[in-house]
């Protein structure tokens, strides 16, 4: 069937595709199209990376389904014994051979003679070519010296076409890398510039995994938790993506500024599903913290038979065959990527975990930086802080300098007009009982009253004013704030009882004496109870509760609650409320819960109110049981 | 009838305290400045003396100075428009210190109380 002649021009059209043509697929199928129209070979099997599987690659008169299904281990079969020991084998009763084994999806059955013979490529067999023959035949030296040349032009022309192959690859990977190294430097967003990687990782043109999970190290719980997913969510889902992504030839990395702003990837399934997971670093290791701590890569093709993968493990994640890497900064790790092919269920390559390792380092470097960047605006936001602290602090000063002679000056005019008007007043008020149904009269009392009401007003501001500008300014001696309370809460007994609010007051007992400033803590309690009293015009509670905190002892601070029932504070209010002269009263100044702060802080303490709008408001005080620095003092 | 000195350099404050008091029953004498002051001091015994603090060439301090040296027994009440003189350690040589309000109530309690203790 094969002689000299038809063996050269075989040989002389193969050489001249094997010069020509550079595409793998290509150059295999133009290679099966000639030996196929010449002479009846019937299959061309190609060992791959990772290297122990023979993959069935072209074929004539073989079922077309065959074709890309077909693996055959290394060492099995006819072909599989040829690829292993590198030399030809001619058999005439191909199924009386013990080496023989049926694959009923190639239908060998029908055949009776085969020769077999490995593709050689540097010392190593790349292949086999298989020659089958429906009659009995006795393959002569002539025909299997033949196609071993054949084997060889083949074994050329692959290698043209690998090496062609791979340069390809490389440019390609270049370009992509290039790609995502410039699309995650214009993000500074730690999840966008994460979100690249990963896509990178999972999309077709580069890394080509099916599904990428990032993992990082949470410091404080001990543990790597799920950060994000990217992936199909489901098959039919996986091949959508894909059939899209092969449309999509646009430009890469614009394609993916524009994806990774809508953010769309957060609510995938996948990624929430990641995101809920976290494996604790102690205790029992699994391949992901072994990953991180050992900081190593690990492929799994065999996830059942490997020690590290609990059968747990296999069905959280529904993973096959998978691969993990570390990411890793500075010799530290950050976290892991662990990747997979699901739903194509390919074999990963050692092309793909080169790639990994690449993008990996990516992962890192994205990581670390936007680290460091947060970093810096974490300094930035202090320094800035600091700054407007400082500003505020002179701001109060010259407050308390001019406002103190402003108010002297201020405060003397008050004092003649009110103290006439009232003076005025109570003179009309005699006139008018002797002479009675003058209107007038009455008015000209009316007037006088709005006018000494109306001084009162100012001189409360004033009082205020100097109040606010002189909080600081302590006179410490040892106190006991529930004897405070009770003061104050005397002080407006008639007022509460008169708008029918009820006092309800848990003392705390062994409370600890602290130093204070009586007269100005007072005055805290003072300014809070008004506001109380204020929003609850209808009546209500009022709640005070002292304790000491920690409960555990030793106790480092003493807490008052204070707490209304007047229906809380509106959301576009309640952020003004401690600022000074922000008031939403027709009568307020504006000032009382600025100089209750300053107040509490120039002891050192804290104060901070829970506003429940509908139902009131919670203040808490907070004193500390220490004696404040001296720098409170002044 | 008690007698009360009453300092303060702005006309309408003294005629306003010279009104109030003198309904509260007091006997009153008013001085515009240290200067007056310290003649009607020398020249009449008073019961008690109402000073104001910002005037004119000597302020109030140094004359509640002034009058403690020379009497240390007469009750004097500082009655100022500041607040913050209430820190300053000088004015501890007073009675007691009210802050001018428009309402002369505290003022009043004041007087009666420093004439009791
Ligand atoms: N207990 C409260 N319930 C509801 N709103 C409150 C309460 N306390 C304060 N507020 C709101 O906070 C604003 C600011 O309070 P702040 O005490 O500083 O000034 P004010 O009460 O308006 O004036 P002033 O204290 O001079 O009477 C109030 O005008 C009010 O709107
Ligand atoms: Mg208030
Ligand atoms: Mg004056």
């Amino acid at each position: 069937m094969i002689d000299d002649h038809l063996g050269l021009e075989i040989l002389k059209e193969i050489s001249r595709i094997a010069s020509s043509t550079l595409d793998l697929d290509e150059t295999l199928e133009q290679i099966i199209q000639i030996i196929k129209n010449k002479m009846r070979i019937d299959a061309i099997y190609l060992a791959e990376d990772p290297g122990n599987l023979l993959h069935l690659r072209a074929s004539s008169g073989l079922p077309l389904e065959a074709s890309g299904q077909v693996k055959l281990e290394l060492g099995k079969g006819v072909t599989g014994w040829v690829a292993e020991h590198k030399c030809s084998l001619a058999l005439p009763e191909a199924m009386q051979d013990p080496r023989f084994v049926l694959f009923p999806e190639i239908q060998e059955e029908r055949f009776s003679s085969m020769l077999s013979v490995p593709i050689l490529f540097d010392e190593a067999c790349i292949g086999v070519i298989n020659v089958h023959t429906l009659d009995r035949r006795e393959f002569s030296a002539v025909e299997t010296a033949i196609v071993e040349t054949i084997a060889n032009q083949v074994a050329g022309a692959l290698r043209n076409a690998l090496l062609f192959h791979n340069s390809q690859r490389l440019l390609k990977e270049q370009t992509i890398l290039y790609d995502i190294g410039l699309a995650v430097q214009t993000t500074l967003k730690l999840e966008h510039g994460l979100w690249v990687i990963l896509s990178g990782i999972t999309m077709g043109e580069a890394g080509g995994f099916n599904r990428a999970m990032l993992f990082l190290l949470n410091e404080k719980n001990h543990s790597l938790d799920g950060e994000m997913g990217i992936g199909p969510d489901s098959e039919e889902d996986a091949s959508r993506i894909w059939a899209e992504w092969g449309k999509k030839k646009v430009d890469l990395l614009n394609w993916i500024m524009v994806e990774a702003d809508k953010d769309e990837f957060k609510h995938s399934r996948f990624n929430r599903f990641v995101r809920s997971l976290s494996f604790p670093l102690v205790g029992e290791g699994n391949i992901l913290t072994e990953t991180a701590l050992q900081k190593q890569p690990f492929v799994v093709s065999d996830p059942h038979q490997h020690p590290l993968v609990t059968r747990e493990f296999i069905e959280t994640l529904g993973v096959e065959a998978f691969a993990t890497v570390p990411l890793i900064a500075h010799e530290t790790a950050l976290g892991v990527i662990l990747v997979d092919n699901r739903y194509n269920h390919r074999p990963i390559t050692q092309e793909q975990l080169r790639l990994l390792t690449r993008f990996t380092t990516h992962a890192s470097w994205v990581i670390e930086n936007t680290r460091l960047f947060g970093k810096l605006l974490d300094t930035n936001q202090e320094l800035l802080s600091t700054k407007e602290q400082l500003i505020e602090k002179e701001k109060l000063a010259a407050l308390g300098v001019v406002s103190a002679e402003l108010a002297h000056e201020i405060r003397n005019p008050l004092v003649s007009i009110g103290g006439f008007a009232r003076r005025l007043e109570d003179k009309l008020r005699k006139v008018s009982a002797e002479h009675t149904g003058i209107e007038d009269l009455e008015k000209a009392t009316e007037y006088s009253n709005i006018i000494h009401t109306e001084v009162n007003r100012l001189e409360q501001l004033l009082k205020n004013i100097l109040l606010y500008s002189q909080a600081g300014a302590l006179n410490l001696e040892e106190a006991s704030i529930n004897e405070i309370i009770d003061e104050t809460i005397s002080i407006f007994k008639s007022g509460l009882y008169g708008k029918n609010i009820n006092v309800n007051y848990e003392k705390c007992d062994n409370l600890p004496a602290l130093f204070i400033d009586r007269q100005k803590i007072r005055q805290v309690f003072i300014n809070l109870f008004y506001n109380a009293m204020d929003s609850m015009p209808e009546g209500g509670e009022l709640s005070i509760e002292t304790r000491t905190q920690p409960e555990s002892h030793p106790p480092d601070h003493v807490t008052v609650r204070i707490e209304d029932t007047g229906g809380g504070i509106p959301q576009e209010a309640f952020q003004n409320i401690f600022n000074p002269f922000f008031t939403t009263k027709s009568s307020g100044t504006g000032l009382g819960l600025s100089i209750c702060r300053k107040i509490v802080e120039s002891h050192g303490g804290t104060i901070h109110i829970v506003n429940n709008i509908g139902s009131g408001i919670t203040i808490f005080i907070h004193l500390p049981l220490q004696k404040p620095a001296d720098y409170y003092k002044n | 009838m008690i007698k009360v000195l009453v300092v303060d350099d702005e006309e309408n404050i003294r005629l306003l305290y010279r009104e109030e008091l003198e309904d509260e029953g007091y006997a009153v004498t008013v001085a515009a400045n240290a200067k007056e002051a310290l003649e009607a001091f020398r020249s009449t015994p008073f019961d008690m003396i109402v000073l104001d603090i910002k005037m004119p060439d000597m302020d109030g301090i140094e004359l509640l100075r002034i009058i403690k040296e020379e009497n240390k027994d007469i009750p004097v009440v500082l009655c100022s428009a500041y607040g913050r003189y209430k820190q300053d350690f000088r004015i501890w040589a007073c009675d007691a210190y009210v802050v001018k309000s428009a309402d002369l109530d505290e003022l009043k309690l004041t007087l009666r109380q420093v004439l009791s203790a």
